[in-house]
């Protein structure tokens, strides 16, 4: 039963990384036909979310600048499920459209899927496939693969349980909207001036919340702080 | 006609979970004698706090006639904690493709003993096909019932009889609480079928997007 699962990584044998964790949700949307594919768990404590995902760089820019996490029906009433979820069961409110209104303009489809795992501790692990098709492809491909994405979803839901990620990000330093996106901008080269065009903000803006960032996060230089910001997943690699 | 209820579409069905909770009430409290929890006549445990699914048979005038209760095996359920003395010490499944279904009831005092539509056996079947296809459809491959021998009977007589027990019945009240396992499979629900002459699609029309197929 589990062939394709088969051909992606084992995380139980691997290190408990980030990057493992984004190769195993890269090989399962080549080895199951998917467009995109996104993992996410809260944490029991502080509520706040914990993510990987292969979707294009400027929708996960747009994601963590608006916040969405918070509001994200994928995440939030996918978690209340025991079976996974159709999104075309998520109720059309608010919600989903402040988190969909702008998904096509960044090729993105709200034809997916969530799969809901329960862990012992109380702790939830969600993970989300989506694929531009007709929505017959979709129903099949869906009923097709249904058994294997719980399969993997445990997989990825336990290894992330196993490692120390959940213990970090518990004491993580909180930075806000602004220091995130800042950092995450330089993660991917570009320069405090750049930074303040793109976010129509002054190079003296961009300074002052960079400033902030590196206390936070306890470091001296910028390099350290992008560095420290990827390790707490605060912003992802460049 | 059966219903599954989840916390993505409980608002629309408040009414029959209540119904549901004092149907457990009298069946698991009042006729079996389990030790249980009350609230304002009706049966309700910490596990309906934990966003489980209901599988719920309505009869022809909308009332509720059969229940059932799912949850994942991967987080807390029944087995792993107040049921464990049935499994002997050892320690319970934990499969993310198979669900643990619990407090499995009928409505006896409004049911009659034939093969009828208001009868124990139609209703017991109806429940099991709605629960085995809502399985299926989320890629579950087996189930693992807390069941007590009465019922285990009816399910034995009526082409679903579990493939096998974990651990062993136990005395729990004034009876006996035994963990069957049963494939959730397409020749389980065609036996069920089969036996019980229901041929037709068993959910209520507003839920085909609960479940997919």
């Amino acid at each position: 039963m589990a062939d394709e699962l088969t051909k992606i990584i084992d995380l139980s044998t691997q290190s408990n990384t980030s990057d493992n964790y984004l190769t195993f949700i890269d090989q399962l949307c080549e080895h199951m036909d998917f467009d995109f594919a996104s993992y996410a768990t809260m944490s029991p404590v502080t509520g706040s979310v914990l993510g990987y995902a292969n979707y294009p760089d400027e929708w996960k820019m747009h994601y963590m600048r608006m916040n969405l996490h918070r509001v994200d029906p994928t995440i939030h009433q996918s978690a209340r499920s025991i079976a996974p979820v159709d999104w075309t069961r998520l109720s059309r409110g608010e919600s989903f459209n402040s988190v969909f209104y702008r998904a096509n303009d960044f090729g993105l489809t709200d034809q997916g899927l969530t799969v809901p795992v329960r862990g012992p501790f109380g702790d939830v692990g969600l993970l989300s496939v989506t694929r531009s098709c007709s929505e017959r492809e979709w129903k099949l491909l869906t009923r097709d693969k249904i058994s294997e994405l719980q399969m993997a979803a445990v997989h990825l839901h336990d290894s992330v349980m196993q490692s120390d990620v959940l213990s970090r990000a518990l004491r993580r330093p909180s930075l806000s909207a602004r220091e995130t996106e800042v950092l995450q901008w330089t993660a991917i080269g570009k320069t405090q001036q750049d930074i303040g065009d793109i976010l129509s903000i002054s190079h003296r803006t961009v300074e002052v919340h960079m400033r902030s960032a590196r206390e936070k996060l306890g470091a001296l230089t910028t390099i350290q702080a992008v560095g420290r910001a990827i390790g707490y997943q605060i912003i992802y690699p460049g | 006609m059966i219903y599954v209820v989840d916390s993505l579409n409980i608002q629309d069905h408040k009414g029959l979970i209540d119904e549901v909770y004092k149907l457990r009430k009298r069946v698991f409290h009042d006729r079996l004698g389990w030790d249980v929890q009350l609230e304002n006549g009706r049966e309700i445990d910490e596990f309906d706090r934990l966003d489980p699914a209901y599988v719920v048979s309505t009869d022809p005038n909308g009332r509720v006639v059969g229940c059932m209760r799912l949850l994942q095996t991967t987080g807390p359920h029944m087995l792993s904690d107040v049921f464990a003395p049935i499994l002997d010490g050892q320690p319970p499944l934990r499969s993310v493709l198979a669900w643990e279904a619990t407090r499995f009831c009928v409505d006896m005092n409004s049911l009659d003993i034939g093969h009828g539509r208001k009868s124990i056996s139609y209703v017991t079947s109806e429940v099991m096909i709605g629960a085995f296809e809502y399985a299926m459809d989320a890629g579950i491959k087996d189930a693992v019932a807390v069941i007590d021998p009465v019922m285990n009977r009816v399910m034995r007589r009526s082409g679903n009889a579990p493939y096998d027990y974990l651990g062993s019945p136990k005395c729990m009240g004034k009876v006996t609480a035994m963990a069957a396992l049963m494939d959730c499979s397409p020749e389980r629900v065609a036996s069920i079928r089969e036996f019980s002459g229901i041929h037709h699609d068993v959910f209520a029309p507003d839920l085909r997007q609960t479940v997919a197929a």
